[in-house]
């Protein structure tokens, strides 16, 4: 992505207004997630509230995200350059997308996308023409790349801004309930959907929703989270416009843009800090769930002045199994790890990778071509991209880094039919993990961390819900690493199948513990395990299984690494 | 205390008593007017101050003090809890769930903070008991109640010490019968008891259980609180956080209904002065020194929510739906490494407080006001609290060096002040929209109702910002919480899970559970003296489309179609309907009132209506405000009377607050003595 930033930097801007339009446009990306967790269907969404929401300009960068899911920072920007890339918005269009190759993630994560245009003429009723008097805007011409060649769509008004949203579905199709299989390509994960228009003109498009519908389990769960999803850009479009009416359309732009330089002035000086030099790191995944063999990932980061390099040059070569992640989730990763160094709130724009370059070579794991299957590559491989970059970062500032976290999100699918309803039933977790122990404090047990922060279902939600049963939720105690700090520990997750189920599992850390630094002892490793009255048999951490009636899915998640010398 | 000795010799007096960090309020109503007073506040033991002024009234009034009524709202529990000062507390729950309380919901606080810490559970681990017993999520019963272990499990509760017990089981809510016989067992304990099934009825364990033992953690020191109170005053009531006030034995056995007892008084009072303005639809702005609390009130009154998070710590009873914002007049103002002007969270606090109270350096909000001329040289507190304005304009110029080497320009020391109001005013803006238009209210029709010390400087500000047409300013806004006490109802909140879908044959059913639930409100309200005509029952239901998560409110009559009535409220609130989907009611709520008398307000000097007099300033004082610096009158509240009309722009200062009023608004006295601004 190129930027323009050498022109914006000397650009004035009040302090104040600055401010003000940072709560703004954060308050709309905020209000657009209480929108669709209130009216969503699936309990991954409104329990587990596994979705993003963001404000971008008229060019498509990202001016504001609510404090939803990290692993979306970097990437939800490549969503809407790819709806761009398709297609030109008109009012009233919705795109939707999930192509992992073309702006998505992993097949389950649907973007929505829609761009905000000026207000019609008052007095004009709901389907009324949108107003015909076209200006070519100034500021959206400048940062489009390629104007001239515009022409084309030149009778189409240009989008203010563009709002956009994305959640997590419990299933997209594909072999296995709830699409969080062990496919070894992007057709076996489901169904791919490059931009298309899912709605047109303010009507929904029928022959791409049903083609949609035909092609998931438990399609009526899946609709209304759809509409709950254009529900909340209805309501991210209204306060961007109310914004708009009342501080004038030029300054709402302008100040669009300073939050995005904003941001990078902010990064910049975060990297100052960090001593230059070069930082090298190893990690590496368990396996692939193909093959039993380890898949390494490397990394160097170059820190010279205000700038950063982070080069993954040395990562394993794209994997058969679904652990490949595409170069979004790789530049999100990035983009969290050096936030993380802000230690302020600052405004998920644009500007905070402005500093930063990311290499990560093409046909990697961290750099995935199609059609490589990446059902994995948005919660395994991102955590160990984390995990990798902070142990490179940690020789670099040792007393702000902590020890490896679970380094995991231990995605845990069931899916079958539920006797209740006669219906299908798809349902997805990802288990909580061990902290890795800080600098100044032990690591926090039983807790998201890292490029996730999803709610669990609660017991009582899930067993109304679904034809299952929580057995025991509690915490792994002494899993976390030791040393002067300790490392958080694990989950003990228990969940009976009340009917048949397919039940899936990607997960990693069962074999390289989360490490510990400076001394500290790694946490221990991750654990799964079928159980059936009192036998209990181990499983592998990724694959699927049948379960019968009465079987048990048990998961103990790994404990954080300690952090210092006893 | 304004005329001590003009009383009522009634035996009956009702007094509303609200205690503060510095001061403890009360109010009581004569014959012709109410009656406020203040006393400093004993915080280690706050009953000391409620009944020196209880004494105080009882000896003006002549009624014994054992005949008076008091309605207090107390801070006990929100502090036991913020404190961590509570009861050693011990938790009975389901086998294999003793850690719910500890996961939490197992998100982190913050997402990019690397030193994020967790609120340690209420409970430790080794306090936190399973006992082995299932009940379905269709409430039949899996693995029956292990009797056996309950003997044990009551020697180990009585070894560990333990002051208050929880118990929370999963789905108690649908068969409560395990957990009424731990109760039982329990019971030889003799150590308070807080029963889920009892308490909270509804699901979401983590909810629930949080709820529980925050209760059962209050319940040993906010029971011997009001037990010393009422040794005293036997006729004791508590404000409850979402409203109304509930007997002293409820509050003790429920005190987490009371941890927003002080601020609910607030709303109440300012609910009721806008009442008397023939008002329903308000906003209440009461910003102090540190943090600002927002709430609305519409056609149906307060706004609760059973969503809230105090100290860290989910909280799902029903209170009022405050919004809270770090940031008061003591709020911080400086620029960051990326040259925004941030003002907040950090504050001055009231030591070393801001750069005009003399002890610090640090620019603040406060300073801001005060370089602009905004408290018209008076100072605070009536004149008593002088304010150095030397330092307040050093900081601001201070301030606005920095700002000028990032902006580029110069940028003086009142350009900076003015950019500090209006960042903390965007703050303010962004409480007042999650309450109003976040929530599908249109603020154009609410007025807002500022109290607390800075709420009326920013006020008109405000309301412009949201276009909110008119701003209340209540008389004796420095005690709207005892005033709201004091003209709270009697409440009484029940409800019954029900799980039906919409259908027209609900009617009858709906109708049999809210005939039963009436009927043991009727009991009760009228043990507490209410007459039938003074009481009051609202039906509501609380229903979602089937598959969701989240309910919404609809008030029931026989009448209502359910479906209809939802789609409705589905689409003003969410902006779209689904009428193909089923409807479904989780469950039926009744809110039953004991309507407490009107109480007298405003002093008689005030209740004479002068139509159209024209008040002549104090004096005139320069201000710079967002249009440019001009000279304003300055009147004091004490010369307004009623049906006064006020020359705009102007200043009205007061004991505890100062209001700004701009030349574009209009400004008068209502016959009650509240200053309306019209916008």
């Amino acid at each position: 992505m190129k930027q323009k930033t050498k022109n914006t930097r000397t650009a004035h801007f009040d302090p104040t207004t600055l401010e003000i339009y940072r709560a703004l446009y954060t308050s709309v990306a905020e209000e657009m997630g209480i929108a669709l967790r209130r009216t969503a269907f699936s309990p991954n969404i409104k329990e587990r509230r596994d979705y993003s929401c963001a404000v971008f300009d008229g060019a498509g960068r990202v001016i504001a995200q609510g404090d939803h899911m990290p692993v979306h920072l970097g990437s939800m920007p490549m969503a809407v350059a790819a709806a761009l890339n398709h297609m030109i918005l008109a009012p009233g269009d919705i795109v939707a997308l999930n192509d992992p190759f073309a702006g998505g993630t992993h097949l389950p994560d649907v973007t929505l996308v829609a761009g905000v245009f000026e207000e019609k003429e008052k007095g004009e009723g709901r389907k009324a023409k949108v107003r015909t008097k076209l200006r070519f805007d100034s500021i959206y011409l400048d940062h489009a790349e390629g104007v001239s060649e515009l022409p084309p769509f030149a009778l189409l008004p240009s989008p203010l801004f563009f709002v956009a949203n994305r959640a997590h579905h419990a299933d997209i199709g594909g072999a296995t309930p709830g699409s969080m299989g062990m496919a070894t390509d992007i057709y076996g994960e489901g169904l791919r959907i490059p931009p298309v228009r899912l709605v047109k003109g303010g009507v929904v498009n029928d022959d791409v929703m049903d083609l949609i519908m035909a092609n998931v389990r438990a399609s009526d769960e899946r609709r209304a989270d759809f509409e709950a999803q254009v529900g909340s850009l209805q309501t991210g479009t209204t306060r961007l416009l109310e914004i708009v009416a009342r501080r004038s359309r030029q300054e709402a732009l302008a100040y669009a843009s300073h939050l995005i330089e904003y941001s990078a002035r902010l990064m910049r000086h975060t990297i100052a800090a960090i001593p230059n030099g070069d930082y090298e790191a190893g990690d590496m995944l368990d396996d692939d769930g193909v093959s039993h063999d380890e898949v390494p990932l490397r990394v160097r980061v170059t820190i010279s002045g205000e700038k950063a390099r982070v080069d993954f040059t040395g990562s394993a070569p794209q994997v058969a199994g679904p652990i490949n992640a595409v170069e979004a989730i790789t530049v999100s990763a990035a983009t969290y790890v050096f936030r993380c160094l802000i230690g302020m709130d600052v405004p998920a724009s644009a500007g905070l990778m402005e500093p930063i370059e990311v290499i990560a070579p093409r046909g990697t794991v961290v750099n995935a071509l199609p059609p490589a299957s990446v059902a994995g590559g948005n919660v395994e491989t991102s955590q160990r991209i984390v995990d990798v970059l902070f142990k490179a970062l940690a020789q670099a500032m040792p007393e702000k880094i902590p020890a490896a976290s679970q380094g995991t999100m231990n995605n845990l699918t069931i899916g079958g039919i539920d006797p209740r309803t006669n219906g299908e039933f798809t349902y997805y977790e990802t288990v909580a993990g061990g902290m890795g122990a800080r600098p100044a404090s032990d690591g926090m047990s039983a807790v998201h961390t890292h490029m996730t922060n999803s709610l669990n279902t609660p017991a009582e939600a899930l067993e109304y819900a679904y034809p299952l049963r929580v057995r025991s939720y509690s915490i792994r105690t002494g899993s976390g690493g030791k040393g002067k700090h300790r490392g958080g520990d694990g989950v003990v997750r228990e969940v009976e199948t009340l009917v048949p189920a397919q039940m899936s599992l990607l997960a990693d850390r069962r074999k390289n513990a989360p490490y510990g630094l400076s001394g500290g002892k790694p946490g221990r490793a991750g654990r799964d395990s079928i159980v059936q009255g009192g036998r209990k048999q181990t499983i592998s951490s990724k694959g699927s299984w049948k379960l019968a009636a009465g079987e048990c899915v048990r998961i103990e998640t790994p404990g954080g690494g300690g952090f210092g010398r006893k | 205390m304004q005329n001590p000795k003009s009383r009522t010799r009634s035996s009956n007096c009702r007094v509303g008593v609200d205690t503060g960090g510095t001061f403890t309020d009360f109010v009581f109503a004569t014959e012709s007017a109410l009656q406020v007073f203040k006393l400093a506040s004993t915080p280690s033991d706050p009953s000391i101050a409620i009944i020196e002024g209880l004494r105080r009234i009882a000896h003006d009034t002549g009624v014994p003090l054992a005949d008076i009524e008091v309605v207090h709202g107390t801070t006990v529990a929100t502090n036991t809890l913020l404190e961590r000062k509570g009861a050693k507390t011990a938790l009975v729950t389901t086998a294999g769930f003793e850690d719910v309380l500890a996961i939490g919901r197992q998100a982190r606080p913050s997402l990019y903070d690397l030193g994020a810490a967790r609120p340690v559970p209420l409970v430790p681990t080794k306090l936190r008991f399973g006992i082995r017993e299932r009940v379905t999520s269709a409430g039949d019963v899996l693995v029956k109640l292990d009797e056996g272990a309950l003997a044990s499990l009551v020697r180990k509760l009585k070894r560990e010490g333990v002051e208050s017990i929880a118990i929370c089981l999963l789905f108690s809510f649908l068969h409560p019968e395990h957990e009424r016989r731990i109760a039982n067992a329990l019971r030889a304990l003799d150590v308070p008891l807080s029963v889920s099934h009892h308490i909270l009825p509804e699901y979401r364990e983590y909810e629930r259980t949080s709820t529980l033992v925050i209760n059962a953690y209050l319940q040993p020191l906010m029971g011997s609180y009001l037990n010393r109170l009422q040794e005293h005053v036997p006729k004791l009531r508590v404000m409850q956080s979402s409203g109304g006030s509930i007997s002293a034995s409820v509050a003790a056995s429920e005190p987490v209904r009371t941890i927003l007892s002080g601020p609910a008084g607030g709303v109440v009072g300012a609910l009721r002065v806008a009442e008397k303005c023939k008002l329903k639809k308000i906003i209440t702005f009461d910003m102090g020194g540190t943090s600002t609390d927002v709430a609305l009130c519409d056609n149906e009154g307060m706004r609760v929510t059973r969503e809230a998070v105090v100290a860290g710590l989910p909280v799902a009873i029903s209170m009022i739906d405050i919004h809270t914002v770090g940031a008061g007049g003591g709020s911080i103002a400086r620029v960051d490494e990326g040259g925004s002007l941030r003002v907040g969270p950090e504050s001055a606090g009231a030591d070393p407080g801001p750069a005009c109270y003399g002890r610090s350096l640090l620019p603040t909000v406060t300073d801001a006001h005060v370089v602009l001329g905004h408290f018209a040289g008076t100072g605070l507190l009536g004149g008593d609290w002088k304010l150095d304005e030397v330092r307040a304009r050093k900081v601001m110029k201070t301030l606005s060096g920095v700002m000028s080497a990032v902006a580029n320009r110069k940028i003086d020391y009142l350009e900076a002040a003015l950019g500090v109001l209006r960042v903390v005013g965007v703050n303010m803006e962004r409480a007042l929209r999650a309450i109003s238009v976040e929530r599908g209210f249109d603020p154009r029709e609410f007025a807002l109702v500022p109290f607390g010390g800075a709420g009326g400087l920013h006020a008109v500000g405000l309301a412009r910002a949201l276009r909110i047409p008119r701003v209340v300013v209540p008389i004796n806004a420095g005690a709207l919480s005892a005033i709201g006490a004091l003209m709270s109802d009697v409440v009484l909140d029940m409800s019954r899970t029900v799980m039906l879908e919409a259908t027209p044959k609900i009617t009858r059913v709906l109708r049999g559970v809210f005939r039963e639930m009436e009927r043991t409100a009727r009991d009760s309200l009228k043990r507490e003296g209410f007459s039938n005509t003074r009481q009051r029952h609202e039906c509501s239901l609380a229903v979602r489309y089937q598959g969701q998560s989240f309910e919404l409110l609809i008030p029931w009559t026989s009448e209502t179609n359910v479906g209809v009535m939802f789609h409705k409220t589905h689409n003003a609130r969410y902006g779209y309907a689904q009428p193909a989907n089923r409807v479904e009611v989780v469950s039926a709520r009744l809110r039953s009132a004991g309507i407490v008398g009107e109480q007298r307000s405003g002093s008689e000097r005030q209740r004479q209506v002068r139509r159209r007099r024209a008040v002549v300033p104090g004096h005139y004082a320069d201000v710079v405000s967002e249009s440019g610096r001009s000279r304003v009158a300055v009147y004091s509240r004490d010369q307004l009377e009623a049906g006064m009309r006020l020359n705009t722009p102007c200043i009205v200062t007061e004991y505890s607050t100062t209001t700004l009023i701009p030349n574009d608004a209009t400004a008068g006295v209502d016959r009650e003595g509240n200053l309306i601004i019209e916008l």
